[in-house]
């Protein structure tokens, strides 16, 4: 059996390193003042498709929730050599990861014959829960997280390896299944993530990318199946720490640094 | 609130002592009046029933079996959802492990229950469990409460709630489920067919001084001069995950969201960059040096000590002054 291949990829804001405040007076983010990304674990989950396309073959198809905002992830996938590219018209920070799992096994099912979904483990800032469990339940299937290397794929099974806190272990599931990929840190690491293709993008810019309303999917109003509801977001007020620069040439710096910390400690 | 159920984990053999945590924070929750529920699923867990009863589980309900040595989702999930049918709660708490992090979203997949993993802290607010997180580079906490009155499945990190001292006078009720009448027909979907899983030799969260090494160590003759600090110190040796992956130290020494969140005396970071992620597992320590030759790294912001330069040059003088 061929593998057809959904891949989840959402644009999630940039958190790293934020400066500034985040949220407004009422408690909302502040539209501006947060950069937006592929979701980097998502972007491992597109290299692990392309992967199984390159090596076996396979049609690999990727779903976007929500409008684009900075960066049109359904594109980017494209250009990276996604077959198709599909966005669901809702907005995944409103939605739950129930009500974003369910939409998502909708479209998962309209697209047909997908034995294989992969998605990011990560949990996005906005989001509660870990969406990868709630798409599985809604799909039936069963998922395999922290996923690493897709070691073997047959007719009716993958074997993948996932990373556990002092280990790994290699697990196999009945297709169709779901995996979610773990994180890549290292630069040879195989889950780091390919560029987009110049050839691609020059291609495909044009390209038309068709969008799926709740109601097609059949689910009309979305946050009807949320479970889990934000009530509210505050600042958090920052660590105020006072910070002494020591010079490394400075023997009676570091010497005084180490006194004073060795008496304290 | 009438009752709220703890899923204790024991993997490897080895008792996860975020737990403890769950059940007090468990026991925060369910109040005076109401009952506190664990449940212990796996290979030979039953010794470690006496040790939930001892940190205020009420009752403690055992699935021991030898097919359960590792962990899979399907049996897991079974044996909790058999425990919530008998005794419905109206919160289930978890550490926020892979374990955990696998095991709550699935089991409140499948009851339609709210879910928030990775929570710093639960509570009850109008009468109903909340969980929250801190998120958006801490700077930001959000909240989250079920919809309606269904009940709510949260996993706790490391220090979302205080380590209960054991009470070796308390009992508490233990009871057994077996296996076959869990599964009820159902079986096992997901298979483990290879491990390779080493044993944990240290616990970061006893030691009071931990030099950490970051990427910037470079190669293992640099996490060997980050060692030699350790040492001249009497401290541990930390790691972040870029290390642990790179397969230069043990996965026990990872410090951070994925890894341990210790709270020494003296933290030094050698190389360093300090992601959040690292940062979380960190930012409790009483005195902080960053070593690192960006003048930028974010990790200087949690710094009480800023050395702007090459660990390979500064270690060898500390290790100098020290000897
Ligand atoms: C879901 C998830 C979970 C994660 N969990 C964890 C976790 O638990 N723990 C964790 O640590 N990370 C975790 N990470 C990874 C984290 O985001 C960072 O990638 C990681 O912490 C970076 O490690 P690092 O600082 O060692 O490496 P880098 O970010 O590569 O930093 C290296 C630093 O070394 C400095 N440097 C280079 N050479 C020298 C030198 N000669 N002397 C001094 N300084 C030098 C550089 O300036 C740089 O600042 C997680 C990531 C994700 C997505």
């Amino acid at each position: 059996m061929a593998l057809t291949i959904a891949v989840v990829a959402r644009e999630v804001w940039d958190t790293r390193d934020l400066s500034g405040t985040v949220l407004d007076e009422n408690g909302r983010l502040r539209p501006g003042a947060l950069p937006t990304r592929y979701e980097p674990e998502d972007l491992n989950a597109l290299e692990a498709a392309l992967r199984l396309k390159d090596a076996q073959g396979a049609t690999v198809t990727v779903l976007s929730p929500g409008e684009v905002r900075q960066v049109d992830v359904a594109r980017e996938a494209l250009y990276r050599g996604a077959d198709g590219a599909v966005r669901i018209a809702a907005d995944p920070d409103e939605l739950d990861d129930a009500a974003l799992g369910a939409l998502l096994a909708a479209a998962i099912r309209k697209l047909g014959s997908v034995n294989l979904v992969l998605v990011g483990t990560a949990v996005p800032d906005t989001a509660g829960s870990l969406l990868a469990r709630h798409l599985a339940q809604a799909l039936g299937w069963p998922a395999i997280l922290w996923v690493d290397a897709i070691e073997e794929t047959a007719a009716d099974r993958v074997i993948a390896r996932r990373a556990i806190e002092m280990g790994y272990e290699s697990v196999e599931a009945p297709l169709p299944a779901l995996l979610a990929i773990g994180v890549a840190l290292l630069e040879d690491d195989p889950r780091a993530p390919r560029p987009a293709k110049a050839m691609l993008k020059l291609k495909l810019k044009k390209a038309e990318v068709p969008v799926w309303t709740p109601a097609e999917l059949g689910i009309p109003d979305p946050a009807a199946r949320c479970v889990t509801r934000r009530r509210r977001r505050e600042p958090v007020p920052p660590r105020v720490i006072e910070t002494r620069t020591v010079d490394p040439e400075n023997e009676a710096e570091l010497r005084a640094m180490l006194d004073s910390v060795r008496k304290g400690a | 609130m009438s009752r709220v159920l703890v899923i204790a984990e024991v993997a490897d053999g080895v008792f996860n002592d975020i737990s403890l945590q769950c059940l007090a924070a468990a026991r925060a929750l369910a109040g005076p009046e109401g009952e506190v529920e664990a449940m212990l699923v796996g290979a030979s867990v039953r010794p470690h029933a006496a040790r939930l009863a001892a940190g205020g589980a009420d009752y403690v309900t055992v699935v021991d079996d030898a097919r359960l040595a590792t962990y899979t989702t399907e049996p897991w999930l079974a044996a909790a959802r058999a425990q919530l049918a008998a005794a419905p709660a109206a919160a289930v708490l978890l550490p926020a492990t892979t374990i955990g992090n696998d095991l709550g979203p699935a089991l409140a997949a499948s009851l339609g229950a709210a879910s928030v993993v990775d929570a710093d802290g639960v509570a009850i607010e109008d009468g109903r469990p909340v969980a929250w997180r801190v998120g958006f580079d801490r700077k930001v906490r959000t909240t989250w409460a079920p919809e309606g009155d269904r009940p709510l499945v949260a996993t706790l990190r490391d220090g979302a709630a205080p380590m209960p001292g054991p009470d070796a006078a308390r009992a508490g009720t233990i009871r057994t489920l077996a296996l076959d009448e869990v599964l009820a027909g159902g079986g096992f979907l997901t298979k483990v067919v290879r491990r390779d899983v080493a044993a944990r030799t240290v616990n970061l969260r006893d030691a009071d001084v931990i030099v950490a090494a970051g990427a910037g160590v470079g190669s293992p003759e640099g996490v060997d001069l980050v060692r030699r600090l350790a040492a001249a110190l009497g401290g541990e040796v930390g790691a972040t995950r870029a290390v642990v992956d790179a397969g230069w130290l043990s996965a026990d020494r990872q410090i951070g969201q994925t890894g341990a969140t210790v709270r020494p005396d003296l933290y030094i970071a050698c190389g360093i960059s300090g992601a959040i992620q690292h940062r979380v597992g960190m930012l409790d320590s009483r005195t902080v040096i960053a070593i690192n030759t960006d003048p930028n790294a974010p990790i200087f912001r949690s710094a009480h000590y800023r050395i702007v330069g090459d660990l390979k040059a500064v270690i060898p003088k500390l290790l100098k002054l020290l000897s």
